[in-house]
Formats: C-alpha cells, sequence, structure tokens
C-alpha cells in the first residue's frame, strides 16, 4: 500500500460565521494524483486552504509526512515542502517573470537553479517572456507561471486549485501534459469542476458536496459510473465525457 | 470613445493638466520669483516625501493606516535636536566636514531610535488590530497621544529654536537668482533617498517580495515567506524615513515643537491619496505636486495655501479615487 | 386577534425591556445628580463642569451615532460644533444683538449650515472607503480653523468674538430666591441647556430604535447586504451624517451661550474638541448612546480635578519629581487608557457592562 503523504481527518473549517467544511477527510497517498471534484461552492477550495494554513481548521487534523500541521502558519507550511497555486494563480501583475519566480525560490543554491532550469523547460512561454510584467501574459502562460513558482523549491506535496478554470481546451491539454510530468517528482492534490482535466490526470477521487465528503475511489470507477457523475458533479448521463 | 480616452490616459492627463497649471504663475510673476518658489515648492515636497513614502509602503504592505507617523515625525526631530544640543560645536563650527558629519550623525541616531520606536509600536500595538482599519485609526491615535505626551515630559513643553548647521546658512547666488542653501541639500536629499528605495526595491531579492506582498499578501506567505518579520521590518523603515524627515524639517523651519507632526501628518496624507497608496513613486509626485501648489499659492493668494491642497485631495478622490500611481498597475 | 408577526413580538419585547436597562437607569440618575448641581453644589466650579458634561455628553452621543451605529468615522464632529458656536455668536454678537430672536436665528442658521455642509460631506463618503474619508474630513477641519483664523475680517481671528446673553438668560439677570438660592441668569441658562439637551439626546435615543435606527446598523454590519435587500444605503447614511452634524452645532450654540466667548482653538480645536469627543466616545462605550453620558462625565471630572489630585500627590510625594512631571501630563493617562480600552475593553465602559450583564444570563 502506498505511503500516505497528506492525511486530513475530520476537518472543520468556518469563513465567518459559515460552517463550510463540516468534517471532511481525505488523504493523498505517494504517486498518485489526488482529486478533489465536486460542484460550486461544496468546499473544495477551502478544503485547499485549510490545509495550506490560509484559513482555520476549527476542529480535527491534517497530518503532513507525520507531522501536524492544522496550527501552523502559511509561511511554515510552504517551507515544509508543500507549493499551492490557488484558484486566482495568485500571480504578481506588476512583477516580471524573473521577478515572480525570484519571490517563489526559498533558497537559491545549485539544486534550485537546476530544477528552475528543468521548469523552465517544460513552460518554455516562461522563458520568452522572462524579462516581461507578468500581468501581460495570457490567461494560459499566467497558470504555467503560476505553478512553475510552486514546483521549484523541493516540493514534494503540490496543491493546484482549478487550473483549467477559463482556459482554451488546448491549453488544457498542454496543461495535463505538464501536470502529469510533475506527478512523476510530487504528489498532486487537483481540485477541479472539469471532469476532463480530472479524469486525465487523476488516479484517486474525492467527491465533495456541502462540505462533505459523498464519495471516493479509484478514477477508473468514477469514469464509468454515470450515476455518480450526474448526482454530484452535474454531468448528465448522456454527455460524452469518457 | 472620447471617454474612454480620457479615462485610459487619466494619469497622463493629470500630470499634463498640473504642470501647466504650475507653469501658469510665470504669467503673473517675475522668472527668478517663480524659481525661488520652484525651489522652495521642491524642497517642501522633498521633505513630505520623505514622510508619505513610508505611509504609503506600509499601507500597501500591511494596510495599515498609521496614524502615529506624525508622531514619529516629531520624535526624529527631537532626537536631532538633542544631538545636535550634544554637539553643539560642531554644528556651528565653520568647516563643512565638521557640519556634515553631525548632521549625518543626527540623523542617523534619529533614525535608529525611531525605528525602534516603530517596532514596539508595531508589535505590542499595531498587531492587535490587523484587518481593522476603524481601529487602526483609533489606536494610532492614542499612540500619538502617548508619544506627543512623552515628547513634553523628555524635552518640555514649549517649542525649541533649531540651530541650523553653519554650512547650510545663507545662499547662492546662481545667475542672479537667489537660492536657499538648505533647501538645495533636501532637494538632493530627497531624491537620492528615493533613489536608493527605487534601487532596493527593484534590485534587492527583499525589495521583491515587498512589492510582491503589496500586490498579494495572502499569496506571498502561501510562498513560504513570514509575513509578519516582514511587517515588523517595514514598519521600522517607514518610521525611520519619518525620523529623517522630521529631522530634516526642523532644520527647515529653524523649531521644534510637541504638536509638529499633526500638520505635516495632514500633509502626508494629501500626498499619499494623491499619489496612490502602496506606491513610492506616487508619493514623489504627489509630494512635489503639494510642495510646489503649497508654495505658488501661499505666494499669490497666502490664506488660500492649505486650502488649495484640500482641493486638489478631494478633485483627485472624486477623479481617480486611486490616486495618480496606484500599486500593481 | 391575529397571530403577531415575529418583528413585532421582537418590538414588543424590546419595548418592555426598554425601561429595565441599566443604561436607562444611569441616565436617570444621572439627570437626577444634574437637576440638582446649582443647589447641592452651587460653586462655580462644579456647576460650570456639570453643563460641560450635559453639553459635551449630548455632543459625543450624537458623535456615536455616525461612529457607533452607523459605523462611519469622522474627525470633522468637532468642526461643526465650532459651526454652532460661531454662528450664534455671530447673530448674537458680531452681526447681530443680543434678542431671543437672534438667539433662534443662531441656532437656526447653525441647523442649516450644519446640514448643508453634512450632506455635501455625505457625497463624499459615497466615493470613498472609511480612510480616506476619516482624512479628508480631518483635513476639512483643519482647514476650517486656519480660514477662520486667517479671515479675522468676518471671524474675529484668533482672538475671537464675545458674546452676551439676551434677556433672562444674560449675567445681570435675577430671578428672585428660591429654594435659598439667588436665581442668576446662568442658573436660568443651565436649565435651559439641560433641558434642550435632554430633549436632544431623547431623540437620538428614539432615532436610533427608529426603523431608520435599524437599517443603519444593518449598513453599519455589512453594507453590500443591505444594499442587495435594497437599502439605498447612501440615503441612509447620508441621513445618519445630516442629523449628527446638526445636533453637534446645536450643542456648539449651547456652548457659546455659556462659555460667552468664542474663538478657534477653543471651539473648532482638533485636539480642544475632536479629540476629546473621540476619547470620551471610545471610553463610554461606542454604540451605546449613554457611552457618551459616562465617558463625558469621566473625562471632564478627572480634568477638572487634576490639578487637586496632582497637589496632594506633591504633599504625599515631595521629591519625586517624575511623578509630578507625568502626572502634568494628564493626556499621557488617557491617551494610554484609550489604548488600553481599545485593545481590551473594545466596547467602552457601557458596553463591557452590558455585555457582562447579557453574559450572567
Amino acid at each position: 500500500m502506498s505511503e500516505s503523504v497528506l492525511k486530513v481527518e475530520s476537518v472543520h473549517t468556518y469563513i465567518g460565521q459559515h460552517h463550510i467544511l463540516q468534517g471532511i477527510s481525505f488523504e493523498a497517498v505517494a504517486d498518485a494524483v489526488t482529486v478533489l471534484i465536486g460542484r460550486n461552492g461544496a468546499g473544495k477550495s477551502t478544503a485547499i486552504k485549510t490545509v495550506m494554513g490560509l484559513l482555520a481548521a476549527t476542529d480535527g487534523r491534517i497530518i503532513y509526512r507525520g507531522q501536524e500541521i492544522q496550527r501552523k502558519k502559511p509561511y511554515e507550511i510552504a517551507r515544509m515542502g508543500i507549493g499551492f497555486v490557488p484558484e486566482d494563480m495568485g500571480i504578481f501583475s506588476g512583477l516580471t517573470v524573473e521577478e515572480n519566480m525570484k519571490v517563489a525560490m526559498l533558497v537559491e543554491d545549485k539544486t534550485t537553479h537546476e530544477r528552475l532550469e528543468r521548469t523552465l523547460n517544460m513552460f518554455s512561454d516562461l522563458r520568452k517572456f522572462w524579462k516581461s510584467k507578468a500581468g501581460n501574459l495570457s490567461g494560459g502562460q499566467k497558470q504555467m507561471l503560476a505553478i512553475a513558482r510552486a514546483i521549484v523549491n523541493d516540493t514534494s506535496l503540490l496543491l493546484i486549485d482549478e487550473p483549467s478554470k477559463g482556459l482554451a481546451p488546448i491549453v488544457v491539454e498542454s496543461l495535463v501534459k505538464a501536470i502529469n510530468q510533475i506527478k512523476e517528482r510530487s504528489v498532486v492534490i487537483l481540485v477541479e469542476q472539469n471532469f476532463f482535466m480530472a479524469s486525465a490526470v487523476g488516479d484517486n477521487f474525492y467527491i465533495l458536496d456541502d462540505g462533505f465528503v459523498v464519495h471516493s475511489g479509484v478514477m477508473e470507477e468514477l469514469i464509468h459510473n454515470a450515476e455518480l457523475k450526474s448526482r454530484f458533479l452535474g454531468i448528465s448521463k448522456t454527455a460524452n465525457t469518457g | 470613445m472620447e471617454a474612454t480616452f480620457i479615462k485610459r490616459r487619466s494619469r497622463e492627463l493629470a500630470v499634463a493638466g498640473t504642470i501647466i497649471l504650475f507653469l501658469l504663475p510665470l504669467l503673473g510673476i517675475s522668472g527668478k520669483t517663480y524659481l525661488t518658489l520652484t525651489i522652495a515648492g521642491l524642497a517642501m515636497g522633498m521633505l513630505l516625501f520623505l514622510v508619505a513614502s513610508g505611509v504609503s509602503i506600509i499601507f500597501g504592505l500591511m494596510d495599515v493606516l498609521n496614524f502615529a507617523h506624525g508622531a514619529l515625525f516629531a520624535w526624529g526631530a527631537y532626537v536631532g535636536f538633542t544631538v545636535f544640543n550634544m554637539m553643539m560645536k560642531w554644528v556651528t563650527a565653520e568647516s563643512v566636514f565638521k557640519n556634515f558629519a553631525v548632521f549625518l550623525f543626527a540623523i542617523i541616531i534619529a533614525m535608529i531610535t525611531v525605528a525602534v520606536l516603530g517596532i514596539v509600536l508595531e508589535r505590542v500595538i499595531i498587531r492587535r488590530v490587523y484587518g481593522n482599519h476603524l481601529f487602526q485609526i483609533l489606536i494610532t491615535f492614542g499612540a500619538t497621544i502617548v508619544l506627543v505626551e512623552l515628547i513634553r515630559v523628555f524635552w518640555g513643553p514649549n517649542d525649541e529654536v533649531m540651530t541650523v548647521p553653519f554650512s547650510f546658512r545663507g545662499n547662492w547666488d546662481v545667475l542672479d537668482v537667489i537660492v536657499d542653501r538648505y533647501r538645495v541639500i533636501c532637494i538632493t536629499m530627497g531624491f537620492a533617498l528615493y533613489a536608493a528605495i527605487q534601487l532596493i526595491l527593484k534590485k534587492t531579492k527583499l525589495g521583491i517580495i515587498v512589492r510582491a506582498g503589496v500586490e498579494n499578501r495572502e499569496m506571498i506567505q502561501a510562498m513560504g515567506h513570514n509575513i509578519f518579520r516582514l511587517f515588523t521590518g517595514v514598519f521600522a523603515v517607514g518610521a525611520a524615513l519619518a525620523a529623517l524627515g522630521g529631522m530634516a524639517m526642523s532644520v527647515f523651519s529653524l523649531q521644534v515643537y510637541p504638536d509638529m507632526g499633526g500638520t505635516y501628518l495632514l500633509f502626508a496624507f494629501i500626498v499619499v491619496i494623491i499619489g496612490g497608496l502602496g506606491s513610492v513613486t506616487g508619493s514623489l509626485v504627489g509630494a512635489i505636486i503639494v510642495g510646489l501648489s503649497y508654495n505658488y499659492v501661499a505666494y499669490l493668494v497666502p490664506w488660500a495655501a492649505a486650502g488649495a491642497n484640500v482641493m486638489i485631495m478631494i478633485i483627485i478622490l472624486l477623479v481617480r479615487p486611486a490616486g495618480l500611481f496606484p500599486a500593481g498597475e | 386577534m391575529a397571530e403577531l408577526t415575529a418583528v413585532q413580538l421582537f418590538h414588543q419585547e424590546e419595548k418592555r425591556r426598554r425601561f429595565r436597562r441599566g443604561g436607562f437607569f444611569i441616565g436617570l440618575g444621572v439627570l437626577c445628580i444634574l437637576l440638582l448641581v446649582p443647589f447641592v453644589l452651587p460653586s462655580y466650579k462644579t456647576v460650570d463642569l456639570a453643563v460641560k458634561i450635559i453639553i459635551f455628553a449630548t455632543l459625543v452621543a450624537s458623535f456615536d451615532i455616525m461612529l457607533g451605529y452607523t459605523g462611519i468615522l469622522s474627525f470633522g464632529h468637532g468642526m461643526f460644533f465650532g459651526i454652532g458656536a460661531y454662528c450664534v455668536a455671530f447673530l448674537v454678537s458680531k452681526y447681530g444683538a443680543p434678542t431671543y430672536l437672534n438667539l433662534m436665528l443662531g441656532m437656526a442658521i447653525a441647523a442649516a449650515v450644519a446640514s448643508g455642509l453634512a450632506i455635501l460631506i455625505s457625497f463624499l463618503s459615497l466615493r470613498v472607503k472609511t480612510i480616506f474619508f476619516a482624512m479628508v474630513t480631518l483635513a476639512i477641519a483643519e482647514l476650517a480653523i486656519i480660514l477662520a483664523t486667517k479671515l479675522s475680517v468676518f471671524t474675529g481671528g484668533e482672538d475671537g468674538i464675545s458674546l452676551a446673553m439676551p434677556g433672562i438668560f444674560s449675567f445681570a439677570y435675577s430671578m428672585g430666591k428660591f429654594l435659598g438660592m439667588e436665581i442668576t441668569g446662568k442658573i436660568v441658562t443651565y436649565y435651559l441647556i439641560l433641558l434642550s439637551c435632554l430633549g436632544m439626546f431623547m431623540m437620538m435615543l428614539r432615532f436610533t430604535h427608529s426603523p431608520l435606527g435599524r437599517v443603519l446598523q444593518a449598513i453599519r454590519d455589512n453594507e453590500q447586504r443591505a444594499e442587495a435587500l435594497g437599502f439605498k444605503t447612501f440615503v441612509f447614511q447620508g441621513i445618519s451624517i445630516t442629523f449628527s452634524c446638526v445636533m453637534a452645532a446645536i450643542t456648539g450654540g449651547f456652548y457659546a451661550m455659556w462659555v460667552g466667548y468664542v474663538n478657534p482653538e477653543s471651539c473648532l480645536g482638533v485636539f480642544a474638541i475632536m479629540l476629546a469627543v473621540l476619547l470620551m466616545c471610545i471610553i463610554g462605550g461606542m454604540g451605546t448612546l449613554y457611552g457618551g453620558i459616562v465617558g463625558a462625565a469621566f473625562y471632564l471630572i478627572t480634568e477638572t480635578f487634576l490639578p487637586d489630585l496632582q497637589h496632594l500627590a506633591k504633599d504625599l510625594f515631595p521629591s519625586a519629581v517624575f511623578l509630578h512631571n507625568v502626572l502634568e501630563r494628564w493626556y499621557l493617562f488617557l491617551g494610554v487608557l484609550f489604548i488600553l480600552v481599545i485593545i481590551f475593553f473594545p466596547k467602552g465602559v457601557i458596553g463591557s457592562v452590558r455585555e457582562f450583564i447579557d453574559r450572567r444570563k
């Protein structure tokens, strides 16, 4: 059985007075991409942000490589090797691509520079626009930059929130390719509404609905389960998304 | 189509319009007077820039409105005053070297003292009111009261005379124009500081992190940077800049008095509103605008000087609330 | 009889509870004390203190309507106070004569000017965020002081304007004796101010409990939601600001009546008036009109009796020079207290007491 990299146990999160996460539990194991899938407002982004420490878990535990991290600050969590790509990509528009990468690199040693090289090879557009302001990049390129920032350090766990949102299908395809490359080095937790994206890269899935985990399993199973797809993902039974 | 052109180029139009406005007085007054006023305005602007830049960056990065900046400004002046008193011989000596040395020394001591004060302020008081603008204003207002009263306790409640270093006094005669020496020094200092700040912001890693943090505080944390240490650091730097401004201003106006922070704080806020919160360039441009307009109007219509600045501020707030150079643009 | 709706039940319950609330009793108690002061403690010092407490309590309550109930921080309240004082001074002294008509006219004009200016200011507040609005009001208030000082032809400049009161309010007047005390014009003025301010205070209470007041609180708590519910937040905020500023101006008018002298420093000064109002409001309790009474009483009593405290300290500890220095700077204490209250008791005295009682239930 694969080793557990991240384990979330019965976590509750409130945003203001709203009880968003009502005791969710999920696990990300090594050498697999875990997808959190579900409708709008199901609590997927909240779950990721809670893992990252940007939202406080009022109850439950989050265990990363054997350490409890639910009380840690976001920058401590980041330094433990968790990379984060938020829903709005979090690009610093006023800074150049180079400066964005510089902020991302926590140490400036040889290994990090080698990783930078590899990352730029994967996302060649970034090299092209190296000295341009990040705000001038296209949507797809911004997404690449956001991912590149998150993997340039020694990242063992990558959290990505809805990367395909608002992107053209052809860009989504290159994203799929990139994530498939990344998953060879890091464990990925992907939050997605887009079923195509989820099924193309995901190995395990958890369906979230109204702050609960309602179903989980291997991606193969979900692809062929029209019932689940229509109930929780709003995918009509006659749609061709397999 | 017309509307969008104006909106897109509103900043350029505003700056162009202001330049034209500033050249208007030439129609009424002699070129020499104009030049003197301009230099006075630039000097005042530079000193305002020092105070305003601190407020601007602190707000841009920490989303904290620091009403206590004026008090820090006053403290800088008083510490400088004390250093001058202790080393009065060097202040009045007829040696350029000694004058500059003691001036620099006073500035450094003032900046360090006030930076420490700023750190205490940030950790003890401001940390507790992150995210709540109303309480920030109230609590920093309270801090101002305490700091100003402490000045009265330590130095007494009276106005004190600030001695101008010997070689800073007097004028230079440049092409028949009388140019105040100290004003030129202030202008140079201001530009030098602007250049230094820009250098740090653009070229050093710390500067890049600060600029990123101004744009997106949450993301910079998620990327592994200790935002709280950053806040304290930025606050200390902002405080030090205010101290520098206060010290320089006290020599400019030849006096120190406990409430001196109040008036300049107001001007600093006007500068920040005009220039845009979070932008150092904005503070510079805003400060120059405020300084120049104050001096021009003061010469032409004395009682309207302060009012003119308030008017500009209101106009900017109505037309372009984010200021001339909002962060992130 | 039809079943009462939830809202009606709420109102009924509130009406019943209204007279049992602690604040009401404190108010009643204070009122009784104030009614008796001229007879029980007739020295000039105490009567003067009492009037100042009355006036400032009302002023702070009006400030609280803006800050505590509507959620708007304005540093211009001192300016409105000063406008009221100056309007009365203009009509009773500089541009008119001490007559009853002029006195009332002065108050009316103060109200008119205040409402005009308040409406202008509320237009501005629509466009800008909290912080900017606070700064702008500060700038405008400072501007007002400069104008009052510089345009000395109109305003008497730094020297200000002295005014004498008409008829039964004037110094010379005497109504004979009552309960062994000579009823002078000052005493008459005292009761006029007390009753008028009482009326204003009750008007403000009514305002906050009215449907309008509730909408304001809703806007304060969550502006977007209130807008989504269909309320034109701007209109409501405008009404609240105008009401609040008019009240402030009228208290300013009363201040001029009592003190008999207006000048920029004492009436418009940010440090003289605005700061005190802010301190009183926070210490007494934001969002509880009664907090103004507590805050004003605390501040003014301390200020008046501090010299005595200083003498006491000098007698007890004759050599502690630093202690004397610090005591002399009572603003230092106030500032520290202010900060401590904000950190530990953000609801002020009244608010914390109410919270304490609520929790006990």
